[in-house]
């Protein structure tokens, strides 16, 4: 079944409805979507805003039940899984960086109590590392850290268990220029170092082009172009009509 | 219709009469000052005369028929009516949230004047309703407020802090888990109002049962004693009643797979 060639995430019809308020119809997210992740891979989810993006990628650690479809994680269906121990293998990293109170080592040492998290000194600092931020940063007040260091210890916060596929939802948008390049440095040098398999929501060309592997382009939930980033798929005209959610 | 007690001034309709004169003083400030309240002064005296006469008709007749299931009918009235109040002073809808308000005030109601009634105060027979129903109504009255005031916090807080819940849910916190500290905060908002109140109980204004025993000839050490129960006994009412409210109605907000419901927020 987890054989090597086994995709790591495969979506099979998947369709999301949330639940209508008192008397109102369903509300129809996603459609019929189908797409698969390959091992160590890449996808990118594009599309106008309200196309389902998110919640697609929502679907995929389960924060979002669907109401068909399935869900395979490294060949299983995640309805098998606890979706605590999906969640940590398949780490979701948000557009806005979320950090509770307190330093960022208190952050980066976040766990469920019936986890036991190997948060070691030298693991803090080489994860630290990872991300490309400095050990010095443990003990400060997270809340004072700057937009891209925050995005990067939640990256770190992530690392921490060891997950096998990160999701990223529009994880540089907030980020000023110089930010952002950083933090797309980050991911695709950890792609490359952890074998890690990278499903993204996001609007920045360069993070497209930097993790290659598939596009798959949403308009009102439903699938409308599914391709390879480089070789015989999308050029940049055509890339930058997708990420602009304006190809017809 | 009631006889006054040892030193108590039996007040007649003509004296209640002469204080509805009062109104009067509200009436011409609204007038003058133009606030517009005139229809809602008229319509709330009116109300005021009307329900405590109807209360007062009924109580006087549980009182005379003393048969301990009128009494307990009385209470069951009192509950479904908290209930609703507590309910619809929350934002937004929570399914079920009938259900879960009634059971968290009636299992406080009940746990509180079980050991009030049945222990502390000890009426003969024990559904005396001289003593279950003024107790009741005041522990209804103050879980309801707290109640509402953690539902409301809960409900304001699931929707202000969701992206942190669902961070914690992504980090592979169990849903309980990850609303936690939103339960904290909502139970903490919820008995502060007491726990103030507890500071300052009889130094700013004697408490409403304390100077009702005073003014029906009671000696103020007596009415000190009742009040003394009557504030740990709410307390414990209102902690008992916003703690089931909130776990009862942060439940119907995650999914057994530890998944938000953000379609109810």
């Amino acid at each position: 079944m987890t054989s090597s060639s086994e995709p790591i995430f495969r979506v099979e019809h998947l369709s999301l409805a949330y639940p209508g308020r008192r008397g109102q119809p369903l509300a129809q997210i996603l459609t019929d979507v189908s797409v698969e992740v390959v091992r160590g891979g890449a996808l990118t989810l594009v599309g106008p805003s309200g196309s389902g993006k998110s919640s697609l990628l929502r679907c995929l650690n389960r924060l979002e039940e669907p109401t068909d479809g399935v869900v395979r994680f490294d060949g299983r269906p995640i309805t098998e899984l606890d979706p605590r121990e999906l969640r940590r293998r398949a780490a979701l990293v948000l557009q806005a960086p979320v950090l509770f109170e307190g330093t960022v080592r208190e952050n980066l040492m976040v766990h469920a109590p019936a986890v036991t998290l190997d948060v070691s000194e030298s693991r803090l600092r080489e994860t630290l590392s990872e991300v490309g931020l400095e050990a010095a940063l443990l003990e400060r007040d997270a809340a004072m850290l700057s937009g891209g260091e925050k995005q990067r210890v939640t990256i770190a916060r992530a690392l921490l268990r060891d997950p096998q596929a990160l999701l990223l939802d529009e994880p540089t948008s907030a980020l000023d220029p110089p930010n952002a390049t950083l933090v797309v440095q980050t991911i695709c040098s950890l792609r490359e170092s952890r074998g890690l398999s990278i499903v993204a929501v996001t609007h920045a060309p360069e993070l497209v082009r930097r993790l290659g592997g598939a596009l798959l382009y949403l308009v009102k939930g439903r699938v409308q172009a599914y391709e390879p980033v480089h070789g015989a798929g999308v050029i940049d005209n055509r890339l930058q009509a997708f990420l602009s959610g304006t190809h017809p | 219709m009631t006889t006054g007690g040892f030193g108590i001034i039996d007040l007649s309709w003509w004296q209640v009469v002469l204080a509805l004169l009062l109104v009067i003083v509200i009436a011409t400030v609204s007038l003058r000052q133009r606030l517009g309240l005139e229809r809602d002064l008229l319509i709330g005296t009116i109300r005021t005369i009307v329900q405590l006469y109807l209360v007062g008709l009924i109580l006087a007749a549980v009182f005379s028929a003393a048969r301990w299931y009128w009494v307990l009918a009385i209470l069951v009235v009192m509950a479904a009516i908290a209930t609703h109040a507590a309910v619809s002073r929350l934002a937004k809808p929570i399914p079920g949230v009938y259900w879960i308000a009634a059971a968290a005030l009636t299992i406080s109601t009940a746990a509180t004047i079980t050991y009030v009634i049945g222990i502390v105060v000890q009426p003969r027979p024990w559904w005396e309703p001289q003593y279950l129903i003024p107790i009741a109504g005041m522990i209804l009255g103050n879980s309801m407020t707290s109640a509402a005031l953690a539902g409301d916090r809960l409900q304001s807080d699931l929707f202000a802090r969701r992206d942190e819940v669902e961070a914690r849910l992504a980090l592979g916190f169990s849903g309980l888990e990850a609303v936690q500290p939103l339960v904290r905060a909502a139970l903490r908002a919820s008995m502060i109002p007491t726990v103030n109140g507890m500071m300052t109980v009889g130094v700013v204004q004697l408490p409403g049962m304390m100077t009702g025993q005073i003014l029906a000839g009671a000696s103020p050490l007596t009415a000190i004693r009742y009040q003394i129960v009557v504030v740990f006994m709410l307390a414990v009412a209102t902690t008992l009643g916003s703690l089931l409210f909130v776990r009862l109605a942060v439940a119907r907000y995650l999914t057994p797979a530890h998944q938000l419901r953000r379609y109810l927020l």
